[in-house]
């Protein structure tokens, strides 16, 4: 007797098979719930009230959500043609980096109608400028762009501490780390009466963009034929390295986005707090959404939510804050298996 | 299925209940800290603050921790100020420009923030004059030490860590002047193997007395191992490095804490910058180990009992910088405006500012 | 002369964690398999060394729980990628986020304990002989024992006959499959071999460099040993040569601090390993089927019979 593995012909749709996954992980964190003393039915009702109970705290969940949205794409994109982009923390130190010196040094220089777009660029711009290098390693010299992105997230976050700790450091600021603060027409608007700024728009904009984009144009086209297999592509003669690059400089530009949105629509300054690891969320976030840029501002809004919805379990309870990477972490190796069983069967044969 | 469906909605709707009550007769505290709790820092210091607070009849305290300087800060003061908290401690520097934000839309919450300079009408700021003890715990170095260097592990150079090397060194100098406080930075709060690595560094270069201004112990077992000695700091770390401890110079925020909760629940809470020091118990040293020789710890107990006084103040004129300009003149005591934002090295501190 | 020691002394005893972690990781991405989940694994390490040495009181159980716990991880993350052939980037951050989780969850009760260690070597009249004697008198046996680790797997890797199935396995499983190589229990054994190492370099931190458990104190350090593993260019004698370079670049920083000698700003010292790393594997690749080694070919491809 053995078990061989078949291939299903058919399977659910990739997202429905996400969503079955949650239901281990939710019996996963009851009994971790159970063991630490605390009712599990009265810990998950706190977790969801507290990020979906109210247009408020779902505001928040949204603000929280924005930088994790333009990672997710920015690490989606990339990997449509096979490129981990493991670099996008340090693509959005870069963007917000950029966008700091804008609103600092260029902003009360400028037409003010033209501050906004001239932040929105410099982010897209400081993202792809540290998207390049590793961009072109790759492209030319097919250099591994895991361990380059990576090892460019430790440059950049040094160079930013350098730069708000020495010539950047806010000259009135009693002597603490940060930049002085934006004048005023650098702030990105904000909405509702609520922390969502300009970038929620960005970012779902450039969602609904690359959905279009990938699925409609000649160059999505191109994109999902390398994408399926190099091999494939070279034979259709795609200028194969150039579209790496692209894709590279388009993914560290939305990563710079995300940095731009935290810096001027939040932070209104550059200060410590802006590389808490988005860039590694985003990774999570698009392999939630299976690479589809469509669903990335969903797994977004739901990783965002386990964030906030565990800051809320642990003001009323106690709890540690390690719960939310645990179920984080369980609801990754969840959707990993699920997927395996969606595509796959199990049959009993008897052994050769 | 349809019975336990129905016990469930009952227990639900109970806790509920039962939350809403608890709410309603409480006065409810909210601590925000920018590490997890840990064992021996900065955080775990503001922590047992808060438990001290939990004895007191009719509060009840929350906390949420590992919470970055970033926008999580801004929501988790929010959330505790729309759940009715009746005062918010904000626990880190970087967490001043957020809390005002929320102050300005909860005018009915107290709002403190810690370490910071900034006032609004419902927000305080407070701090612990933790200069004293560490111009206390610099003279049982400038004692201790033979080779006349003194190593400092130190996290960021900004100015509450440069004012404690600053005092620190100025202890140092009072009963040993020429002895010099070394200081590398690790750019790090807490990383116990990077703090380990600075503190080696320290002890290679012949310093014999190591202190710190990190939330790990690593700086003590360093000390240890090599047969040096060190100075802890946030709470008494003895416990890491027995035969190294001499003293530490530790927070004590119980008293603090009581004192704002109180007064707010008299109605008589003002906003404004509460800087207390060593005469109200809120930084204090730890018991001097038995290495330390009586005399010198007479000594000390003797500059702290100043201290208390007021008769003794550290920054106290004429105290140079490094290159020997005088910034803070004879006769004259440095005020709070200029320990608040102080960027330079006094006299006999070795290492860079930036 | 006498700083040059005492830095290498430094250096020698803090790149012991990360020398460990990337000779696992090492054998693990010969035998095709990427394991992302080294930092998760060395802290589950941390915390399982130092809760198991201070119950029992015995280092060796100490370290042997460790090692457990690390093998533990590392059987998921093999299970998840030879198995259920899930994406071995995602299974290897997932391990690594459930194990930072978990460990500072489990770990809670240990926070502050003192538990046992492990001293530094008795060398007794070795400690007078110029140069080696100092760097010895401040290691330990594990030291040792991780140093001797590197020409055992550098030979193994070589010239033994289980090195060349992992070999052939992490180049091409097809090939080695039909020439009867039993591909997945091997990568099976290999990433198990890792987690194992990993989990050694989590305990060495709380069980002999800075004892005690910490939340979250292995500080990054399995992200290095990842990228040593490309600078070493999957050799482990170049491995000691990066864990050396990475930590005397540290060493060195803190140096010229403690000397007030700031010869280069501190703050590009802390870049040069990075940039090290990057230009290191540039020319890795880029003179690769010369004279340095390449990639294992199968790399992160799953593996399975047609």
């Amino acid at each position: 007797m053995a078990i061989t593995i078949e291939e299903k012909t058919s399977a659910l749709h990739p997202l429905a098979t996400t969503a079955l996954a949650v239901v281990p992980v939710f019996l996963v964190g009851a009994v971790l719930f159970a063991l630490l003393g605390t009712d599990p039915l009265e810990a998950y009702r706190v977790m969801v009230v507290g990020a979906f109970g109210s247009w408020f705290d779902f505001s928040e969940v949204l603000v929280k959500a924005i930088p994790l949205m333009l990672t997710g794409l920015s690490v989606a994109v990339a990997a449509r043609m096979l490129l981990w982009n493991i670099g996008a923390e340090g693509q959005l130190v870069f963007g917000g980096i950029f966008a700091a010196g804008t609103a600092l040094f260029w902003a009360p220089h400028m037409p003010p109608a033209l501050v906004i777009p001239a932040l929105v660029a410099a982010g897209f711009a400081g993202g792809a400028l540290w998207a390049l290098v590793p961009a072109v390693l790759k492209a030319r010299w097919n250099v591994n762009e895991i361990i380059t992105t990576l090892m460019f997230n430790y440059v950049a976050i040094i160079f930013m501490e350098h730069l708000y700790f020495g010539p950047w450091r806010d000259p009135m600021g009693m002597g603490f780390p940060g930049t002085a603060m934006f004048k005023q027409v650098a702030w990105l608007p904000r909405f509702f009466q609520t922390r969502i700024h300009l970038g929620l728009f960005i970012a779902l904009a450039a969602a609904a963009l690359l959905y279009f984009a990938l699925k409609y144009t000649p160059w999505g086209y191109r994109v999902r034929v390398i994408g399926l297999s190099d091999r494939a592509a070279r034979y259709a003669g795609f200028a194969f390295g150039r579209q790496q690059v692209m894709v590279m400089l388009l993914s560290g530009g939305l990563a710079g986005l995300a940095g731009m949105g935290e810096v001027c629509g939040i932070h209104m300054r550059l200060q410590q707090g802006l590389a808490v690891g988005y860039g590694y969320d985003g990774i999570i976030i698009a392999f939630l959404a299976r690479l589809n840029p469509a669903a990335v501002p969903v797994a977004a809004v739901l990783l965002a939510g386990l964030i906030v919805g565990g800051e809320q379990l642990q003001t009323a309870t106690h709890l540690p804050a390690s719960i939310s990477l645990v179920l984080e972490g369980a609801l990754l190796l969840a959707i990993l298996g699920a997927s395996f069983f969606n595509r796959y069967r199990l049959r009993r044969t008897r052994s050769r | 299925m349809k019975k336990v469906l129905s016990v469930m909605a009952t227990a639900l709707l109970l806790v509920t209940f039962c939350g809403g009550m608890a709410a309603a007769k409480d006065f409810q505290v909210g601590f925000v800290y920018v590490s997890p709790i840990g064992d021996a820092g900065w955080s775990w210091a503001h922590d047992q603050g808060r438990k001290a607070l939990d004895k007191m009849p009719g509060v009840k305290t929350s906390f949420v921790e590992s919470v970055p300087e970033g926008q999580d800060a801004e929501r988790v003061i929010l959330n505790m100020a729309r759940k009715g908290y009746r005062i918010i401690f904000a626990t880190s520097y970087g967490y001043m420009d957020p809390m005002l934000k929320v102050a300005k839309k909860f005018p009915k919450t107290v709002f403190m923030h810690c370490s910071g300079f900034k006032t609004a009408k419902n927000m305080g700021n407070y701090f612990g004059r933790m200069y004293q003890a560490r111009f206390l715990t610099g003279m049982v170095a400038g004692a201790m030490t033979k080779s006349n260097i003194i190593g400092y592990v130190a996290a960021f150079p900004i100015p509450e860590v440069i004012r404690g090397i600053n005092a620190f060194a100025l202890g140092v100098q009072s009963v040993n002047p020429k002895a010099q406080v070394r200081v590398v930075w690790t750019k790090t709060w807490y990383d116990p193997a990077t703090e380990k690595e600075a503190a080696k560094s320290l002890l290679d270069v012949g310093a014999d007395v190591l202190t710190q201004h990190q939330d790990s112990p690593a700086t003590q077992e360093a000390a240890q191992e090599k047969g040096a000695y060190s100075i802890g700091y946030n709470s008494d770390m003895s416990k890491f490095a027995p035969k190294a401890h001499l003293v530490a110079a530790v927070w004590n925020w119980s008293p603090f804490y009581r004192y704002i909760v109180e007064q707010v629940e008299k109605g008589t809470w003002k906003a404004k910058a509460y800087w207390w020091g060593i005469d109200k118990g809120i930084v204090n040293i730890s018991p001097m180990g038995p290495m330390v020789p009586q005399a010198v710890k007479d000594k000390v107990l003797a500059a702290k009992k100043d201290l208390i006084s007021g008769k003794l103040k550290v920054f106290a004129g004429p105290v140079a910088d490094q290159k020997g300009d005088t910034k803070i003149a004879d006769g004259k005591v440095a005020s709070d405006k200029e320990l608040l934002g102080m960027t330079w090295f006094v006299k006999g501190v070795v290492g860079s500012t930036q | 002369m006498d700083d040059l020691i005492f830095i290498l002394a430094i250096t020698l005893k803090s790149s012991i964690p990360v020398l460990l972690a990337s000779l696992g990781e090492i054998i693990t991405e010969r035998s095709g398999i990427l394991n992302l989940g080294v930092e998760g694994m060395m802290l589950v390490g941390a915390l399982a060394g130092f809760v198991v040495g201070q119950q029992s009181g015995s280092l060796l159980l100490g370290f042997g729980g460790a090692m457990a716990a690390g093998m533990l991880l590392a059987l998921v993350h093999a299970f998840f990628c030879i198995h259920l052939r899930a994406s071995q980037v995602i299974s290897g951050l997932a391990v690594t986020i459930l194990a930072t989780g978990l460990s500072s969850f489990l770990g809670r009760p240990f926070i502050g304990r003192v538990g046992i260690h492990l001293g530094s070597l008795p060398v007794g009249p070795l400690a007078e002989v110029p140069l080696v004697g100092p760097v010895l008198a401040q290691q330990n046996w594990l030291c040792l024992a991780a140093l001797a680790l590197v020409p055992l797997t550098a030979w193994a890797l070589a010239g033994s006959w289980p090195g060349l199935s992992i070999r052939a396995v992490g180049e091409d499983p097809e090939a080695a499959d039909a020439a009867g190589v039993p591909v997945a229990p091997i990568r099976y054994a290999c990433t198990l071999f890792g987690g194992l190492l990993a989990g050694l370099g989590g305990a060495y931190l709380s069980l002999v460099y800075t004892p005690g458990w910490k939340e979250g104190m292995t500080g990054g350090q399995g992200w290095i040993a990842i990228a040593m593993v490309i600078f070493a260019t999957w050799r482990p004698g170049r491995a000691l040569l990066g864990a050396l370079l990475f930590g005397g670049l540290t060493a060195l920083q803190f140096y010229f601090q403690a000397t007030g000698a700031e010869l280069v700003p501190a703050w590009i010292l802390r870049l040069l390993p990075y940039l090290l790393t990057v230009g290191i594997l540039f020319l890795v690749t880029v003179l690769k089927r010369t004279r340095f080694g390449a990639a294992p070919a199968a790399l992160g491809q799953p593996f399975f019979r047609g």
